[in-house]
């Protein structure tokens, strides 16, 4: 007996050791319990003893379960203790302790399903302290068994309003705990219970229902269907949702059954559950519905097609769509672009080669839409109509479902497509055929080959695609154009890589800016440098790099500005240490003081920054606040002396906080303030006006 | 009484032509919808309160207010700036002076009845607790994430749901946008071949371990300025301290569910959908020694792997997934054109993934559009409690992984840890009196 036992008090310490915890810690959270400390210490060591307490902390917590600021830490630790004492120590509570710890007893005994409950809780539920008989009815809920259910029905008669509705919440809980167990029969029980008593709340008719029907499974569908012939419409909501949750054949064929018996309103209800279920037989009533007079219930049968169609709902859905309704006509539209199988795709071809006018256009759209390879040669043929709306149409579609085989075909078009909005849609086309190549590469190529003998105009916009498409060729053949003696396309050139959309074009701006003689080309390729470095997600170092890069290349102090707000918006130690370099140049060094400020602000070497400025040859400043004041129209405070606290000897002032509020007050509840500083800089007067949380910076007085 | 969720009604018809079409199509919008001029019949309308809106919320207000049929009218907020700005936000927008101020949830919630859905967008230790209360009230709840703060408010959310028939939406949004839904559609129906891998984005701030301490005690102003009680909720009792209330609440163990909860709520969510083990959770979590989470290999009893990642390596943007197969990989994140692609090839495929989404589900790629549209139609939403639940499951786990500093194994059927007493403790937390479920 002995070597059992002490081989299962190794074992547990073992197990505690493992998990990394040991008895001395419980002892030691123990102590703090019982010591004289605060309410932080004392709640900080129940949320420890939540994790480690065994039961040799219960009476240590149990002792505190009457304490107002204690009660629910102690709680916090006891739920999670698996010894039956913790169920004895809330059960003793539960009789002794008043108030709000009382509540959090209730709660606890319910947590724990604790069976022994049951009996007090039962009186509480009947008491006359609605806080503590709501609470003892969910608790009783969650302990679930019989006699639970048992208590919560003898206290139902005699409930109301909350009351009843906690007592109802503690029933359905007992039901699907009964359910959860085989012991159907009885959460069955529970639900008529509460559906056949006429004064429920609607929510709980409704939860009576459903659980009602669930646990008939198939022989429920009479119920069903009754709650949606009634006119309750939240009880036919109700068992519409709770179809939902059923399956099967029965179910289908009932609900099949039911559609045409019903008002069109509950006939789009229906037709919701049946698309869920998504069986063959619903179709046909769903196409019915899609034809209906009722408006509404053809609009929502018109958007369950694309779930539940097929081919056969094309023509249906094509003369929908022509309509030209503003609610019908984009229903329809949408199923037709959504609807599913090979089948549909042909028949969109097949129409298409015959159709005309409105529908023509519809068709083109669709074949685009679904992307329909076998459209291909319909399209071509309506690329070259007569009609200017085709055109644009079927360009548009050629580029939504042609290949890069089938590019240069239509790159031939460009010179010869004068058309605005032709020429717009080709443009298109092309981008859109490069961004969804497998070898982005050899599409580039392609394009860049186009560019021989080509006109200016076409040039340009043989840029532009290569530029949406993106890649080592297409940066290759716009940086030679930006190199052209062609004015014309060289200029597009620059414009497209000034907005590059990745990084691998910063080298090419630099040598461009290098290379470049003429001065207004030297700036813009600095500036789109720049740009990509303030723009772009690289790795930090490499966006500090481009930086300093950037302030020795560029020539004007305008430009070198721009590198300045690049260091502000990636605040680190190597960009501030940027901007004290640049503070050397004397043109720079105002602004670039306000960025190594502007950093400290956001925590960068905020405590060195004293040093960090002498080093930089930053005077200080004998600052003063005059007065200050913050707030909006009449509510106005005076923050002098708070602001006095924080002014030291820089321009910058921070405060504690990025919210004003948090460090000044309130004056203004729910309106945008402002901060008005008078001051004294070297002795000269300054005034400014900041926005509420804008950095501090005090301008130097003149 | 009118039917205030049927679907029949006329509103619905109009918001509903453009919902299932892509983001990129025309808008069908027409311009008399938020009854200012009251073109649109009451009964036509669904009714929307909100709860604890600031921040994201006022996002999600802006965005809830745009759809057709939507009348909001009453704010419940136990910051009385909070309610200020909403209601002038609301009556600006309604041109009148109608929103509805409420300091106390329970009181709104029955002094409504005419509210059909809610928006909640507290801060996340009350997102469970508001939902459940307001799905007992009959409302349906659209609530910002992370939507639970331990596995047992989760479940506690499914259960509410289930046995009052509401619809709920947790504000997972990247699961309606179509970059998202590529990727996820591509590894699900395994045009990427056998998925052995996905990686989920984790927020590349703070760490797992969160802050215990307390701020310096500052005297609670006046109830009716804020209700520092209700503020704290269900959680436990600390000293007021204005920087909580003003958001600085993350970070804290009491109040938030850390990076990983942070970001992982959207990219769990996101990841699993594509695993197809929407409504399942890992089986297992390997610990790493870092701070973060970062690595973590998680394992499924498919034998599929999702893998926490806190940097840019996947993706470029944030709330990245990624899923990698034996024929490819995709990856969408925040700010992409379109999805990145192991071969640009895939792409062609996009319309037609997309387009098989929507007819398969026949749900908007519209986050809210599907939620509004579901109160209507009753159907279950794309982010529904079940996809929530065992998205934020994960979180809590890896979260308690990387608090014990060990690896764990998981029974999602159970939804308990095996043989780990200590991690089973960490499922859940004893919730203060009165803001209980």
């Amino acid at each position: 007996m002995w070597e059992t036992h002490k081989s299962f008090v190794l074992a547990a310490t073992l197990v505690a050791l493992l998990a990394g915890r040991t008895p001395a810690q419980e002892a030691e959270l123990l102590a703090v319990l019982k010591s004289d400390a605060g309410v932080q210490e004392k709640s900080d060591a129940c949320r420890k003893l939540a994790r480690v307490a065994t039961k040799d902390s219960v009476p240590a917590l149990a002792a505190l379960l009457a304490d107002e600021k204690l009660s629910h830490m102690a709680r916090y630790a006891l739920e999670s203790v698996r010894d039956p004492s913790v169920d004895e120590a809330l059960r003793d509570a539960l009789g002794k302790v008043q108030g709000s710890p009382r509540l959090g007893v209730i709660g606890s005994l319910g947590a724990r399903r604790d069976g022994k409950a049951v009996e007090p809780l039962g009186a509480v539920v009947k008491g006359s302290d609605a806080a503590a008989a709501q609470a003892a009815a969910r608790a009783l809920g969650c302990i679930g068994t019989a006699p639970a259910a048992q208590a919560l029905q003898d206290a139902l008669a005699g409930a109301a309003g909350a009351t009843q509705l906690a007592v109802c919440e503690g029933l359905f809980r007992c039901a699907e705990t009964m359910s959860a167990a085989d012991q159907v029969d009885a959460a069955r029980a529970i639900y008529d219970r509460l559906r056949g008593q006429a004064d429920m709340p609607p929510q709980v008719k409704s939860a009576a229902l459903r659980g009602a029907i669930l646990s008939r499974k198939a022989d429920g569908i009479p119920l069903l269907l009754e709650a949606i012939r009634g006119s309750d419409h939240d009880l036919a909501n109700a068992a519409v949702r709770t179809a939902m949750e059923l399956s099967g054949k029965e179910v289908t064929d009932a609900l099949v059954a039911e559609l045409p018996k019903v008002s069109p309103e509950r006939q789009g209800l229906l037709i919701t559950a049946l698309a869920i279920h998504g069986q063959s037989q619903v179709l046909p009533a769903v196409l019915k519905a899609a034809q209906s007079s009722d408006p509404q219930l053809r609009v929502l049968a018109i958007r369950t097609l694309k779930r539940v169609g097929d081919a056969s709902c094309v023509p249906a859905l094509l003369d929908a769509a022509a309509e030209g309704n503003s609610e019908i006509s984009p229903a329809a539209l949408e199923s037709l672009e959504n609807l599913q199988g090979k089948a549909v795709d042909d028949q969109v071809v097949e129409r298409l080669s015959k159709a005309e006018g409105k529908v023509r256009l519809l068709l083109i759209g669709l074949a685009a839409k679904r992307r329909i390879a076998a459209a291909v040669p319909v399209l071509w043929a309506a690329a070259d109509d007569k009609d200017p709306a085709v055109r644009v149409a079927a360009v548009a579609g050629l580029g939504a479902v042609l290949d890069t085989a089938q590019l240069p075909k239509l790159l031939a078009r460009l010179a010869a497509t004068n058309d605005k909005q032709e020429a717009a849609a080709l443009d298109q086309a092309i981008r859109d055929i490069g961004q969804r190549a497998a070898d982005r590469e050899a599409v580039a190529a392609q394009i860049a080959a186009a560019l021989s003998g080509a006109d200016g105009a076409v040039k340009a916009r043989i840029l532009d695609a290569l530029a949406a498409i993106g890649g080592a060729k297409a940066l290759e053949t716009v940086a030679a154009a930006a190199r052209s003696d062609n004015e014309e396309f060289r200029d597009a050139a620059y414009q497209e890589l000034g907005q590059w959309t990745s990084a691998d074009a910063a080298p090419v701006l630099l040598d461009l800016h290098k290379a470049a003689t003429d001065q207004k080309l030297k700036t813009r390729a600095i500036r789109a440098y720049i740009r990509i470095a303030r723009q772009f997600d690289m790795p930090a170092d490499q966006r500090a790099a481009m930086c300093r890069t950037a302030l020795d290349a560029a020539e004007r102090d305008t430009d070198k500005r721009l590198v300045l707000e690049v260091l502000l918006r990636y605040p680190s130690d190597e960009m501030q240490a940027i901007a004290l370099d640049a503070a050397k140049n004397p043109a720079l060094k105002d602004e670039a003081m306000l960025v190594v400020m502007g950093l400290a602000s956001k925590g960068i070497n905020r405590a060195e920054l004293g040093k960090a400025l002498a080093q930089a040859g930053h005077q200080q400043v004998k600052l003063e606040i005059v007065k200050a004041e913050y707030g909006a129209g009449n509510k106005i405070k005076d923050v002098t002396d708070i602001l006095r606290k924080f002014a030291k000897n820089y321009r910058v002032i921070f405060l504690p906080g990025a919210n004003y509020n948090d460090t000044l007050g309130d004056p203004a509840d729910g309106v945008v303030k402002q901060l008005k500083i008078k001051y004294k800089i070297d002795g000269k007067d300054g005034e400014v006006t900041f926005a509420e949380n804008a950095m501090i910076v005090l301008p130097m007085p003149k | 009484m009118p039917d205030k969720s049927s679907f029949s009604r006329r509103r619905f018809l109009k918001s509903a032509a453009g919902a299932g079409a892509l983001v990129a199509a025309p808008q069908i919008i027409p311009s008399t919808v938020l009854g200012k001029d009251g073109a649109v019949a009451p009964s036509d309308r669904i009714v929307v309160g909100g709860i604890g809106i600031q921040g994201r919320g006022m996002h999600d207000l802006q965005w809830i207010m745009s759809k057709p049929g939507v009348q909001f009218v009453a704010i419940c907020d136990l910051q009385k700036k909070q309610r200020l700005a909403v209601k002038a936000f609301v009556d600006q927008k309604n041109g009148n002076q109608d929103c509805a101020m409420y300091p106390e949830i329970n009181e709104f919630l029955a002094a409504r009845p005419d509210i059909d859905a809610v928006l909640i967008a507290t801060g996340d230790r009350w997102h469970a607790l508001a939902s459940i209360l307001s799905m007992r009230a009959k409302k349906d709840v659209y609530t910002e994430k992370p939507s639970c703060m331990t596995i047992a408010e989760g479940r506690a959310v499914v259960e509410t749901a289930r046995r009052y028939g509401r619809v709920y939406q947790t504000g997972t949004q990247r699961l309606s946008e179509p970059n998202h839904v590529f990727c996820i559609e591509m590894a699900r129906t395994g045009r990427l071949g056998k998925i052995h891998t996905a990686y989920a984005h984790i927020a590349p701030w703070d760490a797992a371990e969160m802050r215990h301490d307390w701020l310096p005690a500052v005297p609670e102003p006046p109830k009716e300025e804020v209700d520092w009680n209700a503020w704290l909720g269900s959680c436990p009792w600390r000293p007021y301290n204005p920087s909580y209330v003003a958001g600085g609440w993350r970070g804290f163990y009491d109040f938030h569910t850390s990076c990983i909860g942070e970001w992982g709520a959207h990219t769990f969510a996101q990841a699993q959908a594509g695993l197809d083990c929407g409504e399942s959770s890992p089986i297992e979590y390997e610990y790493v020694a870092n701070d973060s989470g970062d690595g973590m290999v998680t394992h499924f009893a498919n034998g599929v792997k999702m893998v926490l990642s806190r940097g840019n390596k996947y993706w470029s943007g944030s709330c990245g997934e990624r899923f990698d197969g034996t024929d490819g990989w995709a990856a969408a994140a925040d700010g992409y054109d379109q999805p990145a692609v192991s071969s640009p090839s895939l792409l062609n495929e996009f319309k037609q993934v997309i387009g098989e989404y929507v007819a398969r589900t026949g749900r908007s790629l519209d986050h809210m559009q599907n939620f509004l549209d579901c109160v209507r139609t009753r159907e279950r939403t794309v982010a529904n409690p079940e996809v929530m639940h065992h998205s934020m499951t994960t979180v809590h786990a890896a979260n308690i992984c990387m608090w014990l500093k060990r690896s764990l194994k998981f029974d999602p059927v159970k939804e308990e840890f095996v043989n780990d007493d200590e991690a089973n403790r960490l499922r859940s937390r004893a919730m203060r009196e009165p803001y209980v479920y």
